[in-house]
């Protein structure tokens, strides 16, 4: 197993396990309020919008529009997911229309 | 043991590993897929099992397959994967009330398997569970259930995948898919601002930035002025 994704396990249980222990140990008496809850809680869909979005708009690095399967997969999966949100049909969907639309567009 | 205890006189272990059960059932696809798509992204059998043992967080997981894929550096992935996971933190900051007496061992072992799925179960089960000592092993049920089956379905998933001979161009999308359909799941009138402004922040920050830094740094800012922007419209 390369020691980089030793690292890799290791750095993400510090963080996933850091923030589930903490306040285990240290808890005083106080909740979390204001910006830094607020700011917790729009950490994740913020980074969906950042994984996903450029990912269909700039796929190999420069704006692309017509010819780029991932764009209209993408929009597709999008109005997919909005009538049926099943996360097992919605991966389906998302790979069989990708695989169409990158065979009839380039 | 005789027979079924009365669950309102003793709740206990059983207890929680039995309402585990629904999450258990709910986590098997979720945790099948990753094993499959871990596998298929190029990691290892070995190494999708361990990420599961130990990271044991969904969304992350997925996130750090496709960040690897993408390379992005260790330090990047663990990173991304400290500020998605900080709002762990606000669900164990609710939970550990139910504990005042909790010794080091309880509070390592417990803290182990909160997830954003065993935080609601625990919330909502463990108010009506008299006695700490009780609640204790009633979280402690729910936690392993739900950390079995995930553990078990990734490591069914990764010999799925890793037995898949099939090379399916689809499967480089299977990831951007899963992200959407969490996406549409959820948004909200609260949060659409900021998914805007992060997606706009990162197509902006990767045409000119190199590197994977444009994740975090829309991140950051979308959160922080998403979150600027709700302490204005609401002050106090």
């Amino acid at each position: 197993m390369p020691i980089q994704f030793m690292e890799t396990i290791l750095l993400m249980t510090l963080a996933t396990y850091g923030a589930r222990v903490l306040p285990f140990l240290l808890f005083k008496g106080k909740n979390v309020q204001g910006f830094v809850r607020d700011f917790i809680e729009l950490v994740p869909i913020a980074l969906l919008a950042a994984l996903v979005i450029p990912e269909l708009v700039t796929p190999k690095g420069s704006v692309e529009i017509i010819h780029n399967p991932h764009l209209w997969a993408g929009v597709l999966t999008f109005l997919f997911a909005k009538f049926v949100p099943n996360l097992f049909m919605g991966i389906i969907f998302g790979m069989g229309v990708f695989w169409g639309l990158d065979k009839l567009l380039q | 043991m005789n027979g079924d205890t009365s669950p309102e006189v003793n709740r206990g272990f059983a207890y929680g590993l039995h309402q585990s059960l629904t999450i258990g059932i709910g986590y098997a696809p979720v945790a099948v897929t990753f094993g499959i798509l871990a596998t298929q992204f190029g990691l290892t059998f070995w190494e999708a099992g361990l990420m599961s043992f130990f990271v044991y967080a969904g969304a992350s997981q997925f996130i750090a397959i496709e960040m690897i894929h993408q390379g992005a550096t260790v330090w990047m992935i663990g990173l991304t994967t400290l500020i998605l996971n900080l709002r762990h933190m606000l669900m164990s900051l609710s939970v550990v009330p139910f504990f005042p007496e909790r010794t080091l061992p309880w509070s390592l072992g417990l803290a182990q398997g909160l997830t954003d799925e065993t935080f609601v179960l625990n919330s909502r089960v463990l108010k009506d569970v008299g006695g700490e000592e009780n609640r204790r092993h009633v979280m402690l049920g729910i936690n392993l259930g739900a950390f079995t089956s995930w553990f078990a379905f990734t490591i069914l998933g990764s010999l799925l995948g890793s037995w898949l001979p099939i090379q399916f161009s689809g499967f480089q999308f299977a990831l951007l898919a899963l992200f959407i359909i969490l996406t549409m799941t959820s948004l909200t009138k609260k949060n659409t601002m900021t998914y805007l402004l992060a997606a706009l922040l990162a197509v902006v920050f990767k045409l000119f930035i190199p590197g994977k830094i444009y994740l975090i740094l829309s991140v950051g800012l979308a959160a922080g002025i998403g979150a600027w922007w709700r302490q204005r419209e609401q002050p106090q």
